[in-house]
């Protein structure tokens, strides 16, 4: 019998009524959505004559220009990350589970959840009039939009470490503030730093966006040439975007990896 | 000489790492700061004087106008297909693309470098200025957000599940190998069951994000919600606007607890 030693294959009622269900959505979904398919038929066409439009001759005069603006917008990315970690750090930890107290964690996730589902260009819309039309906006709109979303993975990470030095901490003697001091924050602190890093390669990105909107850089560059239709400008500062973009992202990856790594060696890695 | 102060070691000695660190960031952020080179003037004095400006808008956006909310559903409802259809085709695309880009599931050094490389000049743009050059591309209207959707998913699902595969141990998939497995049967029977818990979680996500940026795409013309919130906030209509950001953050609330829900039991 050796048949019978085989445990019955699983049954697969639950995903097939999911599969059933997620496709009638999407169906449904397509269905409905007002879309000019026909339009996605002419893609390959119009993308090959823009590109050809946009990078064939790349209009390098006004490179200085793009430069100038990429700094911008790096500056507002950097300057909208300090504030966004120098607020989001203790805000996240007071809202870790073991640090405050319950009401006051409760209020602060609502907080971060809240600002998570506020896109930054409506912030960026309600700052412009305090602050005006100035990459000063755009920092600031920055740094207040990322709250929502660093503070949650500070409180994660904070949840996420081993409760031993903790434990010990209060074993010696130590109250909630030694505990923070010399348990949670040494055990935290690559994290947190790997996250800050991680949110400035996330701003160098939306400050692009907020770019847009008029708050300065490289995307109000961007937009603007793109409502000139002067396609030899967009395709230079495209290539300037993406090039900034990359190579920021693989410098602050390569020390966000030797961070993480020094960490690992230390034993002092998040547990999970 | 055996005194217990004897065997407690040195206090490592981390303060010029720290300085250097510290003297670091403090000249970057400084260079962030003059105007003349491009950085952000930084104007406190502004926020003094003009914060009532802000305070007053707040205020008048504290005051919806719930008898504008029939008209957001609409488009309101348009934004959701959007996510939902730019998510699921990105979610079909990114297998392949994904295992692809993966060290264990594609040994061929070439072909991974050249998947990785364009995931990373995809990544590299920002979603609104694809939704820009999109709608001049194929003109106002829902499809370039959903295009603009398909791309921005797929950069980060591609990315976040490559690396997590790299970043693993495959001991199943060495097993497969050492039975003779060819790396196309090694993938469909291992690789891509073990790692669909990866996908699952990554692809709730961006259908997470993808509410959230549907949300604005219409401020350029790619359609949903967008557009409305633009056309009132053009209007100074801060009650009709203060309704649709309400509708948003509910829509998105909403998504982010259901695919918190569905993630326990995915992952």
């Amino acid at each position: 019998m050796t048949a019978a030693a085989l445990p019955p294959a699983p049954s697969r009622a639950g995903q097939t009524v999911w599969t059933v269900v997620v496709g009638a959505v999407l169906l449904a979904a397509i269905a409905f959505l007002d879309v000019d398919w026909a339009g996605l038929l002419d893609l390959p066409r119009a993308t090959w004559e823009y590109g050809v439009l946009m990078f064939e001759h790349p209009d390098w005069e006004r490179l200085p220009r793009a430069l100038f603006e990429t700094w911008r917008s790096i500056s507002m990315a950097w300057l909208g990350a300090l504030l966004c970690v120098a607020v989001s750090i203790p805000l996240g930890m007071l809202a870790a589970r073991g640090v405050g107290p319950s009401w006051l964690r409760r209020i602060l996730r609502g907080v971060f959840a809240v600002i998570r589902a506020v896109p930054e260009v409506i912030i960026a819309l309600i700052l412009l009039t305090v602050t005006g039309l100035t990459p000063f906006t755009g920092a600031l709109a920055l740094g207040i939009a990322g709250i929502g979303t660093q503070g949650k993975w500070v409180y994660e990470t904070i949840e996420s470490l081993d409760d031993a030095a903790a434990e010990a901490v209060e074993a010696a003697g130590g109250g909630r503030l030694a505990v923070v001091r010399w348990a949670l924050w040494p055990a935290a602190l690559p994290s947190l730093m790997s996250f800050a890093l991680y949110r400035f390669e996330i701003n160098i990105r939306t400050s692009a966006v907020l770019g847009l909107v008029g708050a300065g850089g490289i995307g109000s560059m961007l937009s603007n040439y793109t409502n000139y239709r002067e396609w030899s400008t967009v395709g230079m500062l495209l290539i300037v975007v993406i090039l900034a973009t990359m190579l920021i992202d693989a410098i602050s990856g390569r020390i966000r990896r030797l961070i993480m790594e020094g960490a690992a060696a230390r034993g002092m890695a998040r547990s999970t | 000489m055996t005194t217990a102060e004897a065997r407690i070691p040195a206090r490592p000695r981390t303060w010029p790492r720290t300085a250097l660190v510290a003297g670091a960031v403090a000249a970057f952020t400084a260079l962030t700061c003059i105007p003349a080179i491009g950085g952000v003037e930084v104007d406190l004095a502004a926020i003094a004087r003009n914060w009532r400006n802000g305070a007053d808008k707040m205020a008048q956006l504290l005051q919806p106008d719930l008898t504008f909310l029939p008209r957001t559903l609409q488009p309101m409802l348009e934004t959701l297909q959007m996510a939902l259809i730019g998510a699921c085709f990105a979610a079909a695309v990114s297998v392949p693309l994904t295992l692809w880009a993966a060290r264990p599931t594609n040994p061929n050094g070439v072909t991974r470098r050249l998947v990785r490389g364009v995931v990373n000049v995809v990544r590299a743009v920002p979603d609104l200025v694809y939704a820009t050059i999109l709608v001049a591309l194929v003109g106002v209207g829902a499809l370039p957000g959903l295009l603009t959707l398909f791309l921005f998913d797929l950069g980060i699902i591609v990315k976040l599940v490559s690396e997590a595969i790299d970043s693993s141990e495959h001991p199943s998939l060495e097993a497969g190998r050492a039975a003779g497995g060819t790396q196309l049967q090694l993938n469909r029977a291992l690789a891509l069951p073990q790692s669909l818990p990866l996908f699952a979680n990554q692809w709730l996500y961006a259908l997470e994000l993808n509410v959230r940026i549907s949300a604005i795409l219409g401020i350029v013309g790619a359609g949903g919600i967008g557009r409305l919130l633009d056309e009132r906030f053009g209007f100074y209509a801060y009650d009709d606007v203060s309704v649709i950001i309400l509708e948003i953050l509910v829509v998105v609330i909403l998504i982010e607890v259901s695919s918190n829900a569905l993630r326990r039991r995915l992952v």
